[in-house]
């Protein structure tokens, strides 16, 4: 069974820093794993040892830098780990990097039967990459994943929450599914699991590589473009209360009691 | 396939023919009606396509038009959609698609709009709508602005029209205006953001298409139910919240089943942060925030809490908000009403000794 799980690093959004000109200050911001992203690599090494012959590729788009969560990934149990950077990938909106990441599946990963994506990414919100490339591989996916409840090398049983209604999908290979709820064994890696990854060797592939020419990727061959980026004014006229005034907050809950 | 003949008035401020710019909204239909978000998004394409005509710069006539997909539409639906300002309305008709079979919906669409090409396409961001629109302008090779909160349009250098959505992006702290390069432009734009304006009196047309689609669906539903009421709480029932953060931490943790406890005697809604959560305090049923769920309660009592963006998401349309916490430069001050520089832990005992 060939699973590929698409990955991401984001800016850790409890540590947002911010220019003088309100842009974000990624300089200065740690990086992390996309949280979803780590849900749907739960779920997809939950599978894979359940098979002796299957693999699990990660594939990143990103800096150098992403190279830190495909050690992390691998040490979690993935068994391959594939990084695409490239300057001109800089700037790359949804549908063009959903063209780089379906361009390398098809390439480096061509027998895969499920790719895993997290429901959307924590810095951009817009879970339109997952589904962009389903579409740009000709197949099915199912979004808002909450449970895999069985998956082999043919067919997968999930759970779908879509507001409170629950859909269970049986469904044939390939397909891509954008997983949106934690799985429920979570692998903390170890030290000892951090020495095996390195065994593993990160596969770098470039536009070249993938055979795009500058003006279809990143800003140039983005169809979308950032017009203006501000930030909402807050406008709250906060008042200070001293602290021996916690009746106030009492007096706050029982005004507010009376109302519904 | 029938093609759609324009029948509506062109108006014209100078002696040349005006542009056209034709705007889709794509609706979803359920029991052959439309959802609210529809009537929301012709409403502000009408205030889109008055604005444009009020310009003295630009010559632009808007056409707006509803594209459907479903077995059959009611009247009261198409006379609505008229209210609300649209131009036309098309069904393209399938007795036998599933609302699961979005590569179906997609090619349904596709081979409508190759004849029927416009060049704004406006989706809603239900989640049907977020995974219908990537399908279709993935297709179209073009841009798609995702769960947009405003939508404008800008003149360009030659005097042309772009769209202009906005968006909230980075748990909602920042916000971002995003044109398209290529056409058609696309959004989806979130329900609730415009109102429904039913004051209009467009007299349009309506056309049916009868289309297929040869797609196979590899996707078999087998159950489908609404989810069993558990004891999850309802944040959307809640006035008051009492929101417990990390100040509240202690060597047993003892003051979040204190805050817990008080919410149940008072019958009033508890919450905590991601990081309560991710210590293993508290199940993640508890959760606001952007990973968790949302609230906008009368009074929200932020106890111990620093405020996090991803926080903030969750809480910020709150009434009127309280926040307790030792830093006094903690950012959720800045969204609070009140706010005490002090140790959650103590006022949560002081305030447990009156109530």
């Amino acid at each position: 069974m060939e699973i590929v799980v698409c990955i991401k690093q984001v800016p850790d959004v409890d540590d947002i820093k911010w220019t003088k000109e309100n842009n974000l200050d990624r300089s200065q911001m740690l990086s992390k794993l996309n949280l979803y992203d780590e849900y749907a690599l739960d779920w997809g090494v939950k599978f894979k040892n359940q098979f002796k012959d299957a693999h699990l590729t990660v594939i990143s788009m990103g800096p150098k830098q992403a190279q830190d969560t495909l050690d992390y990934a691998l040490a979690k149990g993935a068994t391959r780990a594939i990084l695409l950077t490239d300057k001109l990938f800089s700037g790359s909106d949804t549908i063009v990097t959903a063209k780089i990441l379906s361009r390398a599946i098809k390439k480096y990963v061509p027998d895969f039967d499920l790719i895993l994506c997290g429901q959307m990414a924590q810095d951009g919100d817009t879970a339109q990459v997952p589904v962009s490339i389903a579409q740009l591989l000709n197949i099915d996916d199912i979004e808002n994943v909450v449970e895999i409840m069985n998956a082999d090398k043919n067919q997968v049983l999930v759970s779908q929450k879509i507001d409170d209604t629950i859909n269970i999908f049986e469904v044939s290979t390939p397909i891509l599914l954008a997983i949106k709820a934690e799985a429920k064994e979570s692998y903390i890696p170890r030290i000892n699991d951090y020495i095996r990854a390195q065994g593993t060797l990160i596969e770098k592939y470039d536009a070249k590589d993938l055979d795009f020419n500058k003006v279809e990727v990143g800003v140039l061959g983005s169809p979308t473009m950032v017009y203006k980026a501000f930030r909402n004014e807050i406008n709250k006229d906060t008042v200070e209360i001293e602290y021996d005034f916690s009746e106030k907050i009492i007096d706050l809950i029982n005004e507010n009691r009376k109302k519904r | 396939m029938i093609f759609l003949k324009k029948s509506s008035t062109w108006l014209m401020k100078t002696g040349k023919s005006a542009k056209m710019k034709k705007i889709i909204i794509y609706s979803e239909i359920s029991n052959g009606k439309f959802d609210n978000v529809t009537y929301e998004l012709a409403s502000k394409a009408y205030s889109l396509k008055q604005k444009a005509l009020e310009l003295k710069e630009i010559d632009y006539v808007f056409d707006v038009t509803i594209v459907a997909i479903g077995p059959s539409l009611q009247a009261e639906s198409v006379a609505s959609a008229y209210c609300s300002g649209v131009d036309n309305i098309v069904l393209l008709k399938n007795e036998d698609i599933k609302p699961f079979e979005l590569s179906k919906y997609a090619d349904i669409f596709l081979k409508y709009y190759l004849e029927n090409p416009s060049d704004i396409i406006l989706f809603p961001a239900t989640p049907f709508g977020r995974m219908l629109a990537p399908r279709i302008t993935t297709l179209l090779d073009t841009g798609l602005v995702a769960d947009c909160t405003d939508l404008d349009f800008i003149l360009n250098k030659n005097n042309e029209i772009k769209l202009a959505p906005t968006r909230p992006t980075f748990g909602e702290e920042l916000m971002a205006t995003i044109v398209s390069k290529s056409t058609p432009e696309c959004a989806t734009i979130r329900p609730g953001t415009f109102e429904a304006d039913f004051s209009k009196n467009v007299s349009g047309t309506y056309i049916e298409h009868k289309i297929n689609s040869e797609k196979i669906s590899n996707i078999m539903l087998l159950r489908s139910y609404k989810e069993e009421k558990s004891d999850k709480p309802d944040f959307s029932r809640a006035n008051i919240i009492l929101a417990a953060g990390m100040g509240l931490a202690s060597k047993d943790n003892s003051y979040f089943e204190k805050l817990k406890n008080l919410a149940k005697r008072l019958n009033v809604g508890y919450a905590v942060t991601r990081k309560v959560v991710d210590s293993k305090i508290e199940s993640s049923d508890y959760q606001i925030g952007q990973t968790g769920s949302s609230a906008n309660p009368d009074l929200y009592i932020a106890f111990g809490i620093s405020g996090a963006i991803q926080h903030i998401s969750g809480m910020k349309n709150s009434k009127t908000v309280i926040a307790i916490n030792t830093n006094k430069n903690a950012p959720i001050f800045k969204y609070s009403d009140y706010k005490i520089v002090a140790d959650a832990k103590e006022v949560l005992d002081d305030v447990l000794k009156y109530i």
